[in-house]
């Protein structure tokens, strides 16, 4: 299964010693697979952050198993993670994280100098993706000089750079206005559909509903995995929401389709007036009581 | 690591420096004033060192110098009015040292006169030196204007002198000063040579047993042994007080520095065996020499404990700086790992940006000394030599400062938690 992106098996995270240990994560399974658009919802302590960062790489699982791009990264030595961080994780931050002192191009260009590609081959790449999204006029300007909307989108080309398998985001239109937030939506909706993987935490309920699956997260376990509600986001010019994402089951990691790129093509030109009343999940409900699958099978 | 890379690096690490430049130079201040010091005072150094050497030096390293010293014991007794003290070192010593000690190749006598020089009725103070005529070109003694005076001077006592110009000076006349007399003890004596104001250096002054006014007057020696004697008056509160002294000093001339240790010994053998009382000291250029060049090693090594704290204070700042900057740009660490910068990429840019600080701190401090140096040769009588390693040692030392000193707060940043380093706030 090549077009596994991401694989957990009886992912767990402790925290703490003896005594006082204390479990965030219980098992988690979850397959992702390529081109996937995941929204990972649940209250604050449901453990999506510690989930984001076993995703990135960023830490260590206690136990289970965590497969990146075919790769068991659970047992990896921190240069490996960093090695893994690099090149397979593209981060963007709610609070953008770019770092100041450095211009806009420099930013970019950023992971690809960990990568140790030199630098006349980091430019033409880095410009390239300033220009996908439309940063080309401000590629010598500073962070502070720029806006929320810009900062975001400096920081999704930084993530794009070294064509990583996963994209993460963590709440990227959290500190930005409902304008700048709409185009920064519109700007994954353009990366999905040219069938990046992209796994976004989210609190806004709006938000989360408009992505094509929604796993939620509560007490350290995955409640709920749901197709969300396919409804276009006003001025977006390419929507996409595969038809494939409905079929698939929660917490199972066998049973979703890969929409083919002409299956989701097809499926954005039905998708504005297709409404699947009987769609299964077709709203979010938090907490609906019989649901929860209680932990993976 | 390739060279482009390595280039990269070091071009952000200085380009740190001017992300807050007030913060950078006050940081740097430690290292320019460490560096600057340490520079100034290898130049200084080395300036006080080539000058002691020249002036010992010029005493002769194969030169031996004798000279008669008053014994502590030989004062006036109380009840004698009339008193003269004979001490020092004889015609017979002269012949003696001659006579028994093989490594004198040469021997010099020296006259020492206190009569006092008048010109007209105008006494000039000075001292009156009778001296072989090759002392004069051993000592380095030249003559500006007019002649030297030469061995048949010598032989037909004729009564000539060389001065000092500080003496012409004194002499307050607008006539030529060739071919003037001077009275020296009631004899006439023809100026026919002004010695070249060489420096007059008080090691070698101290050494020859002579005051540092530079008022020496130089007269053949026969012709101070016929005319003056060798009996020096000094008449106090109306007593007075007479020494009886032959020579003031002999210089003795070996061939090689070997010689120099062997022939001071024996030459303190045969003198004890001639004199009962320790009338005369033996003064020894080479011995000088080697205890200055101790001197000058304890005193490098005082420089180089004061370069090393006003360093180690620099590298402490250095140090503390950047741990107040690793804690400011925490998050700048975290994005930085979670971009995929390894542990060791974060000390090698923080060893940079530290390494950096020192090293330009150093080069500042560099121009800092040369400047200092070039006031202090301007302003003072020191002298200063700039030696082009010592560039090279101080940049050498400020780099190895901003190492040790980056090491600290470099491994403090690599160790921060990326996670923890993302949410800092």
């Amino acid at each position: 299964m090549s077009d596994v992106v991401l694989e957990l098996a009886g992912l767990t995270k402790e925290f703490g010693l003896g005594e006082n240990v204390l479990r965030i994560l219980h098992g988690l399974d979850l397959v992702i697979r390529r081109g996937e658009f995941v929204g990972i919802v649940g209250a604050s302590g449901s453990g999506k952050t510690t989930l984001l960062n076993l995703l990135g790489c960023l830490d260590r699982p206690t136990g289970g198993r965590y497969c990146l791009a075919g790769r068991d990264v659970a047992q990896l030595d921190d240069d490996e993670l960093a090695r893994e961080r690099n090149r397979s994780i593209g981060f963007v931050f709610q609070s953008f994280q770019l770092i100041p002192q450095l211009d806009v191009l420099e930013n970019v260009e950023l992971p690809l100098f960990y990568d140790g590609s030199p630098r006349k081959e980091r430019r033409p790449r880095c410009e390239e993706l300033l220009a996908s999204v439309g940063m080309t006029h401000r590629l010598h300007s500073y962070p502070t000089q720029l806006s929320g909307g810009e900062c975001q989108r400096v920081a999704i080309a930084r993530a794009l750079v070294n064509r990583p398998a996963l994209l993460l985001a963590d709440e990227p239109t959290g500190n930005l206005d409902s304008k700048n937030g709409a185009e920064v939506m519109q700007l994954f909706d353009r990366l999905h559909a040219d069938g990046r993987t992209i796994v976004m935490v989210t609190h806004n309920p709006e938000i989360a509903a408009s992505l094509p699956r929604i796993v939620e997260m509560q007490d350290g376990r995955i409640v709920r995995d749901t197709p969300g509600t396919a409804r276009p986001r006003p001025g977006t010019a390419t929507l996409q929401r595969g038809p494939g994402t409905a079929g698939l089951q929660p917490g199972s990691g066998s049973g979703g389709l890969q929409p083919a790129g002409d299956a989701r093509r097809e499926a954005r030109e039905e998708v504005g007036a297709r409404l699947e009343p009987g769609g299964p999940g077709a709203t979010l409900e938090r907490g609906a009581p019989g649901l929860e699958p209680g932990g993976p099978s | 690591m390739s060279l482009e890379r390595s280039a990269e690096i070091l071009g952000q690490g200085l380009r740190g420096l001017r992300r807050n430049k007030l913060r950078s130079f006050l940081t740097m201040l430690g290292m320019i004033f460490g560096v600057g010091s340490v520079i100034t005072m290898l130049s200084v150094g080395a300036g006080a060192r080539a000058e002691i050497l020249a002036r010992i030096g010029e005493l002769g390293v194969t030169n031996l110098i004798l000279n008669s010293i008053k014994p502590p014991e030989e004062t006036k007794p109380a009840d004698q009015e009339e008193w003269i003290a004979r001490y020092g070192l004889t015609f017979d010593d002269a012949e003696y040292i001659r006579a028994v000690v093989p490594t004198v190749s040469d021997l010099l006598r020296v006259n020492r006169v206190t009569e006092r020089a008048w010109y007209g009725s105008r006494r000039i103070e000075s001292s009156v030196m009778g001296v072989e005529p090759r002392h004069l070109s051993m000592f380095g003694l030249t003559v500006g204007r007019g002649r030297t005076f030469n061995t048949i001077d010598d032989r037909t006592r004729s009564k000539v002198c060389l001065v000092r110009p500080g003496f012409v000076r004194q002499l307050e006349t607008v006539v030529d000063p060739l071919g003037q007399f001077i009275s020296i003890g009631g004899y006439p004596f023809e100026i026919i040579g002004i010695l070249e104001d060489a420096q007059f250096r008080s090691h070698t002054a101290k050494a020859l047993n002579l005051d540092g006014a530079a008022q020496e007057i130089y007269v053949p020696y026969s012709t101070s042994m016929s005319t003056l004697g060798t009996l020096t008056t000094i008449q106090r509160a109306g007593s007075f007080e007479a020494s009886k002294v032959e020579l003031d000093q002999i210089v003795v001339s070996v061939r090689t520095p070997e010689e120099v240790f062997d022939t001071a010994r024996m030459l303190s053998a045969a003198l004890a065996h001639k004199h009962e009382k320790k009338d005369y000291e033996i003064v020894v250029p080479l011995e000088l020499l080697q205890q200055s060049e101790a001197t000058q090693r304890t005193f490098n090594l005082v420089m180089i404990l004061i370069a090393s704290i006003s360093l180690l204070v620099g590298g402490i700042g250095i140090a503390n700086i950047m741990l107040a900057t690793i804690t400011e740009r925490t998050r700048e660490i975290g994005v930085r790992r979670a971009l995929g910068a390894r542990r060791r990429d974060i000390s090698v840019q923080f060893l940079t940006e530290t390494t950096s600080i020192a090293v330009v701190g150093g080069l500042i401090g560099c121009l800092a000394g040369l400047a200092g140096i070039q006031g202090i040769a301007r302003y003072t009588a020191w002298k200063a030599i700039v030696e082009p390693h010592y560039v090279l040692v101080a940049l050498g030392i400020s780099c190895a400062v901003g190492i040790l000193f980056g090491i600290y707060p470099a491994r403090r940043a690599a160790q921060m938690n990326p996670i923890t380093a993302l949410r800092h706030e």
